[in-house]
């Protein structure tokens, strides 16, 4: 009869061998993915066991199932909406302007026809991309520190341009700008990366079609390089926008108890819930975290099914 | 690119403005990133604290970096960081080559669930406290190799390599089996070879990510000889917790002295390795 025939991804066809055989064949393959199998059960799937003790009340004492009731004083709960809503705020926000900044700077680096020039900034601005978020915090809070040595404070001070220092990190309508400001010097540069390798792409007989019908070089900008760009930048968004629940490191060495009004996102509040109380309920922070889990899980997958209505591809 | 250039800006003697503007945007941008952290290096070697932009030490000093190389509690989590990392990549690198390689065997029977059996905890995973329970009860909080399993492997990475392999052409892998070799035998004497460029540019990613790893010493380790360095740095400059009595220098010193330790070995690899930094990048982004 007919054999089955298959092709791999280089368009190689495949005639099957009855499946046994296949098994056996592969017996030495199998093997080699025994320790990331034994890996990925202990380390993420034995986890996902432990969401069960969001229907328990879970503390050092005792263990009791309760139901639903951590879902019921979750959502009644003030502080964890307003984790939620500055998750979403802080980190959609952030996405925004960041992928904004980093696709102007990547027009103007591609608009830039000296290569070692061109070269030397890419180097210089990947560069923060790889310093931790706790080097970037540190930097910027022995910057903005309201002692002698503070450099924005005291340089502003000897400007006249303000009498007494400014207490940035720790005024809850300052924050967030600085949040961003941070934000944007820190990952602008490595968010050029995957604009540029689009705009690499570009076939040059655009901008020479450009030239015959007289562009000017900012028309050729508007019309031919920003169009390419436009679909990149909606992977990006689409992208990221599945992991904006995921935020946690970069608020958490920014923040302080004086704003977390504007700062305090579900993973501090977890944290905080959990590890910052004299007796914490891990049912009641296990129920949070399961929440933004299927929260973020529901993202995930509509950010997936646009991808694949876009570029024909899932964002995995 | 060449081409472009001509046609673009046609004779040579025509300066156009927007070049002009555009050397000048390249200098600002250029200064945005430089001017902060050269700050950092050049008050790490400054004795005094002065809130200035000074373009060399006033008082040329290597206090700091002496304070922090000969004080326990400084140079133990700097240790740590070094050992984790280290352990961190190799272990990274050898579960994500190991899945990589199986998950790109197209005949192999069960290659797609495997494939879903990993990639579902990208989409879904236990949440934090869950996770902090499992590790409790393997012993491994307050324990610095909590940094080497967390990172030990990234399906992301995983992904990458699988991508990368499957770039390999197929008839080097059967004129192999045709010889005789073992699955085993295929991995190390030909696909690892060829994957020097992706092994280097995975490898820095995972060492990245260990490196500046915060949050889970945060959230793991609450002994003080089991922390990483970033770890204390934190703890030194947000939360002015000096773990020195007697200064030598001024505290500022020893912060920025501090904040130049934690990116030291990556200022030092990356103007050599900065195109392995962002192959990563494009393995995953150019495949399609």
């Amino acid at each position: 009869m007919s054999k089955k025939v298959t092709t791999t991804s280089t368009g190689a066809e495949i005639r099957h061998k009855p499946l046994g055989m296949r098994i056996w064949n592969h017996r030495g393959y199998y093997l080699m993915f025994l320790p990331v199998l034994i890996y990925v059960l202990i380390i993420y799937y034995w986890p996902m066991l432990g969401i069960r003790y969001s229907f328990y009340d879970y503390t050092l004492k005792k263990m009791e199932f309760v139901g639903l009731k951590h879902f019921q004083s979750l959502f009644r709960d003030r502080d964890f909406w307003r984790s939620f809503k500055n998750t979403l705020e802080l980190s959609v926000t952030k996405l925004l302007i960041t992928t904004a900044a980093s696709v102007l700077v990547s027009v103007f680096i591609n608009e830039m026809h000296n290569l070692t020039v061109k070269k030397g900034l890419q180097t210089i601005i990947y560069l923060p991309h790889f310093m931790s978020w706790t080097v970037t915090a540190a930097i910027f809070t022995l910057f903005l520190s309201t002692s002698s040595t503070g450099m924005v404070n005291e340089t502003l001070k000897s400007w006249g341009v303000i009498k007494d220092s400014i207490d940035f990190l720790h005024s809850t309508s300052l924050w967030r700008p600085v949040f961003y400001l941070v934000n944007i010097w820190k990952e602008t540069g490595w968010g050029t990366v995957i604009f540029l390798a689009t705009l690499s792409g570009i076939n040059p007989e655009l901008y020479e079609a450009a030239d015959i019908d007289g562009a000017t070089r900012m028309q050729k900008i508007w019309y031919v390089t920003v169009p390419a760009l436009l679909n990149t930048v909606i992977i990006v968004l689409i992208l990221n926008l599945a992991k904006v629940l995921n935020m946690f490191e970069s608020v958490f060495v920014m923040y302080n108890n004086r704003v977390f009004e504007v700062s305090d996102v579900i993973s501090t509040y977890i944290y905080r819930k959990t590890f910052l109380t004299a007796i914490p309920n891990y049912g009641y922070t296990t129920a949070v975290g399961l929440f933004k889990s299927l929260v973020g899980c529901l993202l995930v997958l509509v950010c997936d099914a646009a991808s694949k209505k876009i570029r024909g591809r899932g964002i995995m | 690119m060449a081409k472009k250039d001509m046609a673009s800006s046609g004779p040579k003697a025509h300066v156009h403005v927007f070049d002009i503007v555009n050397y000048i945007v390249f200098v600002i941008l250029a200064l945005i990133i430089i001017v902060p952290i050269w700050k950092v290096v050049v008050d790490s070697f400054n004795a005094v604290g002065v809130y200035q932009f000074k373009l060399w030490p006033t008082q040329p000093t290597l206090g700091g970096y002496q304070t922090i190389l000969s004080t326990s509690k400084l140079y133990r989590p700097f240790l740590n960081s070094v050992i984790t990392t280290v352990f961190g990549t190799l272990l990274g690198l050898v579960m994500s080559t190991l899945g990589g390689y199986v998950l790109c065997q197209f005949e192999m029977p069960g290659r797609e669930a495997m494939a879903f059996f990993l990639l579902f905890t990208m989409i879904f995973s236990g949440g934090m406290i869950p996770e902090y329970l499992v590790m409790k009860q393997l012993h491994l909080t307050n324990n610095m190799w909590i940094l080497v399993v967390k990172h030990g492997m990234n399906v992301y990475n995983l992904v990458l390599m699988r991508n990368f392999f499957e770039g390999i052409p197929a008839s080097l892998f059967e004129a192999a089996e045709i010889d005789g070799c073992s699955p085993m035998g295929i991995f190390f004497k030909i696909v690892l070879p060829l994957s020097k460029a992706a092994l280097a540019s995975i490898g820095l990613m995972y060492a990245v990510t260990v490196w500046n790893d915060y949050s889970t010493v945060q959230i793991y380790i609450t002994t003080r000889d089991q922390v990483n360095f970033q770890y204390i740095l934190r703890v030194m400059v947000m939360d002015g917790d000096t773990p020195t009595s007697g200064y030598k220098v001024s505290q500022n010193t020893l912060y920025y002295a501090a904040i130049v330790m934690a990116i030291l070995p990556f200022m030092i690899l990356y103007p050599f390795l900065q195109q392995y930094f962002v192959t990563g990048v494009n393995i995953g982004a150019v495949k399609e």
